[in-house]
C-alpha cells in the first residue's frame, strides 16, 4: 500500500510541476506569442538559486562547490529561486524582445539557454559543474518527524495547491484586459502598437511572468529530488514541455494541463515499464522522445489548435433597453449621412 | 497671409504637418523631401502612382520608420522619431494597406482590445480586477454600438479570420474609431474592395468626420471617391508634392495629368 501511494505521489508532483511549466509557456507563447525555446533554462536557474539559498556553505574539501550556501529557511530560498528565474526572464528579454520577432527570438533564447548550459556545466563552482547540487534540505523536514511517504504527501499537497494558485492566476490574467492585449500582440504586434500600446512592455511582462511560473516548477523540483544537475535540464527537455502545450491546446489552460499530463505522466510512466535492455541504456529515455515527437506530429497533422483549442470569448452584453434605442438613431442618422 | 501660430509656426487648425521629409532604402529615394499639412477636422487625400511613397509616408507619420530627416508635428508638437505605440497613444491612428485584424479573436474583441485604457495594467490584473470589469461594460456597449453602425453586428462573435475581405476593411475602420483617434491615416483602405462597399466606407467615413470631428488623411487610388469626400487633396510622385488642391483643380494640373492622372488606369476606369 505504501509503495503503491508513494508511486501516486512522485507522479502528482511530476504532473503538478510539468503542468507549472506549461501554463508558464502558456503566458509566454499561447498567450502573447513568444517563441521561448530555452524554458528549461527557467527552470534550471529557479532550483539551483533556491537551492543554493537554502544549502549550508560549501564545506571546504567536501569536493562539492557552489556559491552562497545561505543556509536560509524554504519559503525565503523559493522565492530567491523565483524571483531569478524572473531576472533570467528579463535580462533574455531585454536583448531578445526589443528588436527580435518570432524565427530570430526563438534563436536567440535557444542561443541563450546552450550558453548558460555550458557556463553551469564548465564553471565548476557556481552550481557545482556538471556533478550538480546534491544533497539539498527538504522544505519544512526539520517541521515534525516524518515518514518517507507522510512527507512524500505533504510535499504533494504543497505542490497542488501552488499548482491551484497559479492556475488560477493563469486564468486571471487570461481573462483580464492584459490577457486581450496579449492575445493581440501575438495575433499582430504591429497593428497593437499602432493603437498606441507598448508592445515591447506586454511581452516583456508575459516573459517574465511566464519565466517565474517555470521558476516555481524548478523550485519544486530540487526541492523535491534534492539534487538537480545539467543531466536533468538538457536542452531536449525544453521541447518536451512545447510538446505538453502544443498537443495539449496552446492558449487553453485546460489543453495545458491535458498535454502535461499526456506527455508527462503517461508516456513517461508507460515507457518506466519497458524491459532494460543493458547494453542500450538510453533506449528507454529515447523511445519516450519518439513518442512525443510522434504525439507532435500527429498533433500538428490532424489537430493544429491542440486537442483542446483556445476557447471562443464571448461578452456578457447588456440586456437590450437604452442602447437599442441609441443605436437605432444611430443608424438613423447614418443613413441620413448618407443621402447627402 | 498672416496667422496665428504656436512656438513651432504650426498653424493652430492645422492636425499634421509634414515639413521635408525624407527616407531612403539603400539607394532608393522612398521620400524625398515631401511637405504638407493637413487642417482639423478635414478629409485630405493623399494620391499618386504605385511607388510614390505614400506607404511609407504613412510608416514615417506613424513611427513604423525613422525618418532620415525631415519634420512631423501633430497638434504642434514634433513626433518625429517617436515609437509608434507614443503616436498612436497621441491620437494618431494609422491603418494598414493590406487589411490586419487580429485572426484568432472574435470580432468584438478585436473592437474592445482597441481601446485606450483598458486597465490592462499588471496591477489591475493583480489586485483590482474590478477596474477591468467595470471598463469592459462601456467598451461592450460602446463596440455594439460601432458594430452596429458598421454592419458587423451579426458577425460580432465570429473569428475575424472568417470575415470577407470587405468585412475586414469595415473592421479596420470600426476598430480604428474604439481607440478615439484625432487623427485616422487610412493607408488605401478601399484597395480590392467592391464598388457598392467603397461607396458605404466612404459613407461611414464622412459620417464619423461629421459626427466626431475626425481628421482623416486618405491614401487612396480611387479618385472618384476622393473627389467625392476629400476636401483637399495632396499629390505625391517621386517622393515629393507635386500639387495640393481639390480634384477638379488638379484635373487641369498638367503636371499632375503627366505624372498620374493622364495615363492611369484607376483614372481611366473611375472616370
Ligand atoms: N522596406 C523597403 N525597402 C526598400 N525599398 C522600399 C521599402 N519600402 C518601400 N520601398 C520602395 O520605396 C518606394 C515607395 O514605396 P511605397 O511607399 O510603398 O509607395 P506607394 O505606397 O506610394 O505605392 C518604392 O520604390 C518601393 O520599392
Ligand atoms: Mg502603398
Amino acid at each position: 500500500m505504501d509503495i503503491i501511494l508513494g508511486y501516486v505521489t512522485t507522479i502528482l508532483v511530476f504532473f503538478f510541476t510539468y503542468n507549472i511549466f506549461t501554463l508558464g509557456l502558456n503566458i509566454q507563447f499561447g498567450y502573447t506569442g513568444i517563441l521561448n525555446f530555452t524554458v528549461i533554462t527557467f527552470m534550471a536557474i529557479g532550483g539551483y538559486v533556491a537551492g543554493v539559498l537554502a544549502m549550508p556553505k560549501a564545506a571546504a574539501g567536501s569536493g562539492i562547490y557552489y556559491i552562497l550556501g545561505l543556509n536560509l529557511p524554504w519559503p525565503i530560498a523559493a522565492l530567491g529561486g523565483v524571483l531569478a528565474a524572473g531576472l533570467l526572464g528579463y535580462l533574455i528579454g531585454q536583448i531578445a524582445l526589443k528588436r527580435l520577432r518570432s524565427d530570430y527570438l526563438a534563436i536567440v533564447t535557444l542561443a541563450t539557454g546552450t550558453l548558460l548550459y555550458g557556463l553551469i556545466g564548465n564553471g565548476t563552482s557556481i552550481f557545482d559543474g556538471w556533478q550538480g547540487l546534491f544533497n539539498v534540505p527538504q522544505p519544512f523536514a526539520g517541521f515534525r518527524t516524518w515518514t518517507p511517504l507522510g512527507y512524500s504527501i505533504f510535499f504533494t499537497i504543497i505542490t497542488a495547491i501552488l499548482f491551484v494558485l497559479l492556475w488560477l492566476f493563469a486564468n486571471r490574467i487570461y481573462k483580464s484586459p492584459l490577457g486581450r492585449v496579449m492575445r493581440a500582440v501575438r495575433d499582430d504586434q504591429d497593428v497593437v502598437e499602432a493603437f498606441g500600446k507598448n508592445t515591447f512592455k506586454v511581452r516583456m511582462t508575459a516573459m517574465v511572468i511566464g519565466s517565474m511560473y517555470v521558476g516555481v516548477g524548478g523550485v519544486l523540483t530540487i526541492a523535491y529530488i534534492t539534487a538537480l544537475s545539467p543531466a536533468g535540464w538538457t536542452t531536449g527537455e525544453t521541447f518536451v514541455v512545447w510538446a505538453a502545450l502544443l498537443v495539449g491546446g496552446r492558449g487553453n489552460n485546460f489543453g495545458a494541463i491535458v498535454g502535461s499530463f499526456l506527455v508527462a505522466v503517461v508516456f513517461n510512466e508507460a515507457t518506466r515499464y519497458l524491459p532494460q535492455i543493458p547494453a542500450h541504456p538510453n533506449l528507454i529515455p529515447d523511445i519516450r522522445y519518439v513518442l512525443i515527437g510522434l504525439a507532435v506530429i500527429l498533433s500538428v497533422y490532424f489537430r493544429p489548435q491542440g486537442m483542446f483549442p483556445e476557447k471562443k470569448n464571448t461578452f456578457l452584453e447588456v440586456p437590450l433597453g437604452d442602447s437599442s434605442k441609441a443605436i437605432e438613431e444611430h443608424l438613423g442618422g447614418l443613413s441620413k449621412v448618407g443621402e447627402q | 497671409m498672416t496667422t496665428i501660430s504656436n512656438d513651432q509656426s504650426t498653424p493652430v487648425n492645422v492636425a499634421l504637418e509634414v515639413e521635408s521629409l525624407k527616407k531612403s532604402f539603400g539607394g532608393v529615394a522612398a521620400v524625398d523631401g515631401v511637405s504638407f499639412s493637413v487642417e482639423k477636422g478635414t478629409i485630405t487625400g493623399l494620391i499618386g502612382p504605385n511607388g510614390a511613397g505614400k506607404s511609407t509616408m504613412v510608416n514615417l507619420i506613424s513611427g513604423a520608420l525613422k525618418p532620415d530627416s525631415g519634420h512631423i508635428r501633430l497638434d504642434g508638437h514634433g513626433i518625429g522619431g517617436l515609437e509608434p505605440h507614443q503616436i498612436g497613444a497621441r491620437g494618431l491612428i494609422r491603418t494598414f494597406q493590406i487589411s490586419r485584424e487580429y485572426p484568432d479573436m472574435t470580432v468584438m474583441e478585436n473592437l474592445i482590445v482597441s481601446a485606450a485604457n483598458q486597465g490592462e495594467k499588471l496591477i489591475n490584473v493583480c489586485f483590482r480586477p474590478s477596474v477591468g470589469k467595470k471598463r469592459d461594460r462601456e467598451l461592450v456597449e460602446r463596440a455594439l454600438y460601432t458594430l452596429v453602425t458598421f454592419g458587423l453586428y451579426p458577425l460580432r462573435n465570429e473569428y475575424a479570420r472568417n470575415l470577407s475581405g470587405g468585412q475586414k476593411r469595415l473592421l479596420e475602420l470600426s476598430r480604428a474609431v474604439m481607440a478615439d483617434p484625432k487623427v485616422l491615416l487610412l493607408d488605401e483602405p478601399m484597395a480590392g474592395v467592391n464598388p457598392a462597399l467603397i461607396e458605404k466606407l466612404g459613407e461611414h467615413i464622412v459620417g464619423l468626420n461629421k459626427e466626431l470631428g475626425t481628421t482623416f488623411v486618405l491614401v487612396e487610388h480611387n479618385l472618384e471617391i476622393v473627389e467625392k469626400i476629400c476636401s483637399k487633396v495632396i499629390v505625391v510622385a517621386l517622393g515629393t508634392t507635386l500639387a495640393v488642391g481639390t480634384m477638379a483643380e488638379l484635373r487641369k494640373n498638367q503636371a499632375v495629368v503627366d505624372a498620374y492622372l493622364g495615363g492611369d488606369v484607376s483614372e481611366r476606369v473611375g472616370s
